[in-house]
């Protein structure tokens, strides 16, 4: 019981931890401070969260240019994130990727891109590879709705049932494709009913849940170990904030934004929950929002007190070594 | 105190151009009014202040090429000085 109550805290934890650093990053981005700038995942958080705590450490994850979320819920440190958004040398990345390139190959991020509907296609080449070498984990491609439009997502999924791959497509479901809703490009309205005509196992889900996508991960995941093959898991989710930082839409209301901040959001839900169920008090939450503050504005100071990479290292890493390309 | 900035919007940070400023130092400016229009490369955009106060004074003046992420003058709350 007492496990089940530290789980719930951290998966409380984990989402403030996003929340906070998003609406710090966002910020600083508007500052210039941030190359290239991002894309926000506020009110997204349940679903990278609920995704990673059904998975083990060394399961895969590929995910998509909205992946500040998926990563941090994977557990790379914060100040690592933000050092690379800052383009800084100490980034997990080197400083090479910025926000859209967080990846972490040693701990099972195999890191976001900015192709629409490639980090299906990257994570089903991992199921392939774990598959081929009997290793048993599994691998998890993110995508959003509007990447559940594009040739490539389907390609995927395709082979990983032909293949019985231990594979999950996780659909971030936010309604919108930069200011398109979905309902307007989605041929039938339902991404779960074309899963299954692709034949796997296909859920539309809540995924302002945390539990609920813990669970349906969770029962994927036994079903992808046990050889049964792939699962599509949508999950309907909402962002916050426009496309990327600084947009200022007018494609969709205020009342909608405010709806499923005020009615849906996964922090409060997820708290609420934890508060009326006497695993966290009041002043708890309140101390829990005060600590990840320090800890997301340490991050801050990391990537401003960190250098930028040193132009001697220009062709590092730009080839396994082979090619002699180091200076 | 608020500062008003020039965001830093899209992928590229560029410079934008201050080109006329809607309030005066010492004027009592509302949340939601317009301080200054700028001009990016793509764009105008008008410059809204978030809270109620009293404008500070113009760190820019009219054609002055800013820096995107620079403040270009502040909202003072009751008592606040710069
Ligand atoms: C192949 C490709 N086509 C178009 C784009 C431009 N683009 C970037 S993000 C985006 C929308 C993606 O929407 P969705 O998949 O729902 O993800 P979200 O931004 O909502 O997280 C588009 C069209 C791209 N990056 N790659
Ligand atoms: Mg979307």
């Amino acid at each position: 019981m007492s496990n089940d109550k530290e789980w719930k805290r951290k998966l409380l934890r984990d989402m403030v931890v996003i929340r906070t650093f998003e609406e710090t990053a966002d910020k600083l981005t508007l500052r210039g401070k941030v190359a290239g700038g991002m894309h926000n995942s506020s009110g997204q958080e349940a679903v990278a969260v609920g995704t990673m705590s059904a998975l083990d450490p060394k399961d895969v994850i590929a995910t998509t240019h909205r992946s500040h979320h998926h990563t941090l819920a994977k557990g790379m440190d914060p100040k690592l994130v933000m050092a690379e958004l800052f383009a800084k040398a100490t980034g997990c990345s080197k400083g090479r990727g910025a926000s859209m390139h967080l990846a972490d190959v040693d701990n099972g991020n195999f890191g976001g891109n900015g192709i629409v509907g490639a980090g299906v296609g990257i994570a089903m080449g991992a199921a392939m590879g774990i598959k081929q070498l009997g290793h048993k984990k599994v691998s998890v491609g993110f995508v959003g709705d509007g990447g559940m439009n594009t040739g490539r997502t389907w390609e995927a999924i395709n082979m990983a049932v032909v293949n019985k791959l231990p594979f999950i497509c996780l659909v971030d479901n936010n309604q919108y494709a930069v200011e398109t809703f979905i309902d307007r490009v989605t041929g039938g309205r339902d991404i779960a009913k074309r899963g299954a005509g692709f034949g796997l196992p296909s859920f539309t889900i809540d995924g302002q849940d945390v539990l609920k996508v813990n669970r349906y991960v969770k029962e994927a995941r036994d079903r992808a170990l046990a050889g049964e093959g792939p699962t599509l898991i949508n999950a309907l989710t909402y962002r916050y904030y426009g496309h990327n930082v600084g947009e200022k839409g007018q494609y969709r209301t205020q009342e909608e934004i405010a709806d499923w901040r005020d009615n849906r959001d996964p922090i409060d839900r997820f708290s609420a929950q934890l508060i009326s169920e006497g695993l966290l008090s009041q002043d708890e939450y309140v101390a829990l929002h005060a600590e990840v503050t320090a800890q997301i504005n340490a991050a801050v100071e990391f990537a401003e007190q960190s250098p930028y990479p040193d132009l001697s290292t220009i062709y590092e890493d730009v080839d396994s070594g082979l090619l002699g390309a180091k200076s | 105190m608020e500062e008003v900035f020039v965001p830093a919007v899209g992928m590229a940070m560029d410079n934008a151009v201050l080109l006329e400023w809607q309030k005066q130092p010492g004027d009592q400016v509302n949340a939601g009014d317009v301080i200054a229009i700028i001009e990016t490369d793509k764009t105008t955009m008008d410059l809204t202040c978030e809270t109620s106060g009293t404008l500070g004074r113009h760190r820019y003046a009219p054609n002055d090429e800013v820096p995107a992420g620079n403040t270009i003058t502040v909202v003072l709350g009751a008592g606040e000085s710069e």
